[in-house]
């Protein structure tokens, strides 16, 4: 069921188009690496602060609010193209260990967000005075770690070699 | 003699070197355009975009120090092929022009030495040469061996 879903997929014609470009798919993974550069820093940015090592003068509360829509959108971007190098190629992705290991990361990444949304994405007051709490660091740590991990993750897909008997058109 | 090099007999140190390197090149251009994007008016806005450079200009620089040299590493694998590639030479090219362009124009726009309208367009400069260093580095894989 999946898999001829993801057949149909990689055989519509504007992906059939993109995996046999000589120019455009690599064109499309250097917006990829582009945004993903954009989307990471951002990361970092609010975990430095979250940690207490950078823009100590204004609050974490401030720089995860700033940065809120501005990840959102680098984000949106990172996986647009993404998804584009993904569903050219969807079966042999389907079947890529370290895509597997990617997805499941990003599953990881949505726990993250919901189990330190309360008390640390969403607290308005999170440390107006002192150092930043045990949480906030905890949270940052943990999102360094993950995404560290996908980064790696995302390189070693392309390092696997490609099955035979694929249903590419 | 001939030495092999040992980045080049084991199969897993490339794709850890180039793990490393996009790490490496993510910190430095992203935390550079968190400065560009504050110069031409979105991100954080509380702080000024003096402000943002100076907290986050020693992550930037050590993003840059290891993609530099996780880059030396992966280029001694098969200088050749490298320095025969011209889309790696546009890269060293973009490379330098940014990194001259980020200590000299790109500083006296972060300080506010120059009209806010010459920022924005020293941001976009910015912007735009750190980007084709990331499609130079894709390109590499693309475009034939030989400068033919």
């Amino acid at each position: 069921m999946l898999i001829s879903f993801l057949i149909w997929l990689q055989n519509l014609k504007p992906l059939v188009d993109l995996r046999s470009s000589a120019y455009v798919y690599p064109v499309v993974l250097a917006l990829h690496l582009s945004a993903i550069s954009l989307f990471g820093a951002m990361i970092v940015a609010t975990d430095l602060r979250l940690l207490g090592w950078a823009l100590r003068d204004g609050s974490s509360a401030d720089v995860i609010r700033r940065m809120r829509w501005p990840k959102r959108i680098g984000f949106l971007l990172a996986a647009t193209c993404g998804f584009l190098l993904f569903s050219s190629k969807a079966e042999e992705y389907f079947y890529n260990p370290f895509f597997r290991i990617k997805i499941s990361l990003f599953m990881l990444v949505a726990v993250h967000a919901l189990v330190f949304r309360k008390s640390v994405y969403r607290d308005p007051d999170l440390d107006l005075t002192s150092e930043p709490p045990l949480r906030a660091r905890l949270a940052a740590s943990l999102s360094l770690v993950l995404w560290l991990s996908i980064l790696c993750a995302g390189r070693y897909i392309g390092y696997v070699e490609g099955r035979s008997g694929m249903h590419f058109k | 003699m001939w030495i092999e090099n040992p980045l080049s007999t084991s199969p897993t140190a490339f794709p850890i070197l180039e793990c490393i390197h996009i790490a490496g090149f993510g910190l430095s251009i992203g935390m550079t355009a968190l400065v560009d994007f504050r110069l031409l008016g979105f991100g954080l806005q509380k702080q000024t975009a003096a402000e943002i450079a100076r907290a986050f200009d020693g992550w930037m620089l050590a993003g840059l120090i290891v993609a530099v040299f996780s880059g030396l590493l992966l280029f001694s694998t098969d200088p050749d092929m490298y320095y025969l590639n011209w889309s790696f030479l546009i890269k060293m090219a973009c490379l330098l022009l940014a990194i001259a362009f980020n200590y000299t124009i790109h500083r006296r726009a972060v300080a506010a030495r120059i009209s806010p309208a010459a920022a924005r367009l020293v941001a976009c400069i910015s912007l735009a040469l750190w980007i084709l260093v990331i499609f130079g580095g894709i390109f590499i894989a693309v475009v034939r061996p030989g400068l033919t």
